[in-house]
């Protein structure tokens, strides 16, 4: 029998970094500040003292050459994990990521792969203003050879930690900094939570909300609140941008007739964008309504307190679209 | 050594300091038959590009530039990694891997290094450790990644080498990887053919400040600048500083000066643009790679002239098959690119880890935002 533990998200992640270490010598994570008492919000605590600089590498304020090493890394046998600490940073590495890590498979025809890791953390705190609050899930999910998991919960935080260091193709995590101390039970033991496979967090009938990330636990308190407005909706995860787990979406919407998305992102050209479009091009003919989708404006992000909050995602903006959406006659 | 920079070197007139110092007769006839190959190869492809039309990529020919990879053919060892610019050729051919197949890749084939999903300036020979790639100093830097994999495992005594053009230093990353290098002091060897253009535009219009090697030394990595056209030089300084590398004695970065004959890309001239002058074209002709080490091994009597015209008919041979081999290939089928790009299978993850069942989320707990830092 499993052995379940509540802990935190940061926890988890924690534990995921331990055991794949023990798992696998070829297993090594590159970071700045890694090896620091902090550990990068706790998710590196530990890993210097029993694993050594060798493997647990801080790394120089150069993250453009960080991506680059770890492809070079991965290509000779080691499975890498980058940290970075603000996803904002990583964007030096974009030639990395774009030109290299992503087509890596693909032009030499399958014969070479980047088994890397990408941990991005969105700093969304107390008044980051334009700066670390990004959210970059849509972009490298619209790029081929890579993959990204968005996990909401410590459960699926290590999970998919495991899943992508074991793997072999190259992952980026989008983690939110907003979901470090939420708690879950989690095994202790080293188990896996695949790519493109989605999980329904809250059955239901009347709609279909799919929720990303940091979204997700807005969109279950939301569905509690409609439910004793007697609106029952059915939440699902992806967990994964890619693969994206469409079926478990479509088999809803054909149930609820009915599709929000709420994704942590901006408007346009975004994640909820592709899943909207790529459920309708199917089922429109049998939904009920339009889709809709609850995001981000296309604004950078507010520092001053007054502005944030209206930025972000609230469950009344939630609560208020679904019921929007429910009233809509055909 | 004097400061070495394509201004000054143009008053060498002929190159007359090549030596065979350590370089026995049958290195000196490997060194030379592949030179030779690798500029016969070349010469083929850019006869048989147009109007055949059928090598339909972009190819970067590396004509003039034979000295590098001729002395990498000779020192690597199979499993050394070996990362190249999109100047590639002599570096695919350098790491031993078969002409036939690059010459099926430029022809879209089948039966190409990649299938025909890469072409020239990405090619790569993953059973060979050899890789390459068409963004300046990415390849640099992503060797540095696969040295700090050799550093780990040190027992092995591999070595990475990338090899670059000199406007990859034009790119910061290039200096992120040395300083690295240096600061772990990894098994990896930068060498950089600086052939003075970025397509059109000459290093003196992009770089101010000292020369590449002399930066390198203030990056705490040892360098060289030397005459890259003599085959022989270029050898001896490789091989000091592979073995250096491989005994962990850490990086060093070469910089050889050299001169692409053809155009930037492509078999046609380039010449109309007028960014480089005869007198230049007349040196660099002059002190071709091939021509000054022929003239010694004759002289020191390795070859004679016979000896060569035999190389040459064993060399074109193996064109010519090379050429057939890529005609009669069939184009590749491939019915779902997306599965070329991700992997479905997960082999190291089935035997590790176990699906398990994920318990109910309480999403009744309070979100608290962290504190602004």
């Amino acid at each position: 029998m499993p052995t379940y533990k509540k802990i935190t998200y940061a926890e988890a992640i924690n534990q995921g970094m331990h055991q794949a270490m023990e798992l696998s010598e070829d297993v090594i994570v590159m970071g700045q500040l890694i090896d620091y008492k902090p550990g990068v919000f706790g998710t590196t605590v530990g890993l210097i003292e029993k694993f050594g600089k060798k493997r647990v590498r801080d790394f120089p304020v150069a993250e453009s050459l960080m991506t680059s090493a770890g492809i070079g890394a991965a290509v000779a046998g080691q499975r890498v994990i980058l940290v970075h600490i603000r996803i904002d940073f990583m964007m030096y590495s974009l030639d990395a990521v774009v030109n290299w890590l992503s087509l890596w498979r693909f032009k030499s025809n399958n014969e070479s792969n980047v088994p890397l890791v990408i941990r991005a953390i969105v700093g969304r705190g107390w008044g980051q203003g334009p700066q670390h609050s990004k959210s970059f899930h849509s972009w490298f999910a619209h790029l081929p050879g890579i993959r990204v998991a968005m996990p909401a919960t410590a459960f699926d935080a290590k999970g998919l930690l495991l899943e992508s260091i074991f793997g072999e193709d190259p992952s980026i995590i989008i983690e939110h900094r907003a979901l470090f101390n939420l708690k879950d039970q989690v095994p202790k033991e080293a188990y896996r939570v695949r790519y493109g496979k989605a999980v329904i967090r809250k059955e239901g009938k009347d709609v279909t909300m799919v929720a990303i990330g940091c979204s997700v636990i807005d969109a279950l308190k939301a569905a509690k609140n409609l439910e004793n407005e007697g609106i029952s909706v059915e939440v699902i995860d992806p967990r994964t941008l890619t693969p994206l787990d469409r079926d478990t979406i479509s088999k809803s919407v054909l149930k609820t007739k009915r599709l929000v998305v709420v994704d942590p992102g901006w408007h346009s050209f975004g994640a909820s964008s592709e899943i909207i479009t790529s459920i309708s091009e199917k089922n429109i003919h049998k939904m009920k309504a339009n889709p809709i989708r609850i995001t981000l404006p296309d604004s950078h992000t507010p520092m001053s307190v007054s502005l944030e909050k209206k930025y972000y995602i609230k469950q009344e903006n939630i609560v208020l679209a679904v019921k929007k959406l429910i009233n809509h006659k055909e | 050594m004097k400061l070495i920079n394509h201004e000054n070197i143009l008053k060498i007139g002929k190159y007359k300091k090549i030596s065979l110092a350590n370089i026995n007769k049958k290195l000196a006839i490997k060194l030379y038959t592949f030179m030779l190959k690798l500029r016969l190869c070349e010469e083929a492809i850019e006869k048989e590009y147009h109007p055949a039309d059928e090598m339909r990529c972009p190819v970067h020919f590396c004509s003039g530039e034979e000295a590098v990879p001729a002395s990498l053919n000779s020192i690597l060892k199979s499993g050394d990694y070996l990362f190249s610019h999109h100047r590639s050729h002599g570096y695919y051919l350098a790491k031993k891997a078969p002409m036939t197949k690059l010459f099926a890749e430029l022809y879209g084939k089948k039966t190409g290094a990649n299938s025909g999903l890469a072409g020239s300036q990405d090619i790569s020979y993953a059973k060979n450790n050899f890789f390459s790639g068409a963004i300046l100093a990415g390849a640099a830097s992503i060797a540095l990644g696969t040295a700090i994999s050799f550093e780990m495992k040190r027992k092995n005594n591999k070595v990475v080498v990338t090899g670059f053009g000199e406007a990859a230093t034009d790119q910061g990353i290039f200096w992120e990887s040395l300083n690295y290098a240096s600061l772990k002091k990894l098994p990896i060897i930068f060498v950089c053919e600086n052939n003075n253009y970025s397509t059109f535009s000459p290093q003196s219009k992009r770089v101010g400040g000292a020369s590449i090697a002399e930066r390198a030394k203030l990056f705490g990595v040892k360098s060289k600048s030397i005459f890259g056209n003599d085959v022989c030089l270029v050898y001896r300084e490789l091989h000091k500083a592979i073995l250096n590398a491989r005994k962990g004695k850490g990086p060093f970065l070469l910089e050889t000066f050299t001169y692409r004959y053809s155009g930037h890309v492509g078999p046609l001239s380039d010449e109309f643009v007028g960014y480089r002058s005869k007198k230049e074209i007349s040196f660099w002709k002059k002190n071709c790679p091939i021509v000054l080490f022929e003239e010694i091994l004759l002289k020191k009597k390795y070859l004679v002239k016979n000896d060569i015209k035999n190389i040459k008919t064993k060399i074109n041979h193996e064109i010519n098959e090379s050429f057939s081999y890529a005609k009669k290939s069939d184009f590749p089928i491939i019915n779902s690119l997306e599965d070329l790009n991700l992997n479905k299978e997960t082999p190291v993850a089935d035997k590790i880890l176990k699906d398990m069942e994920n318990v109910n989320f309480d999403s009744d707990q309070k979100v608290i935002l962290p504190k602004g830092y």
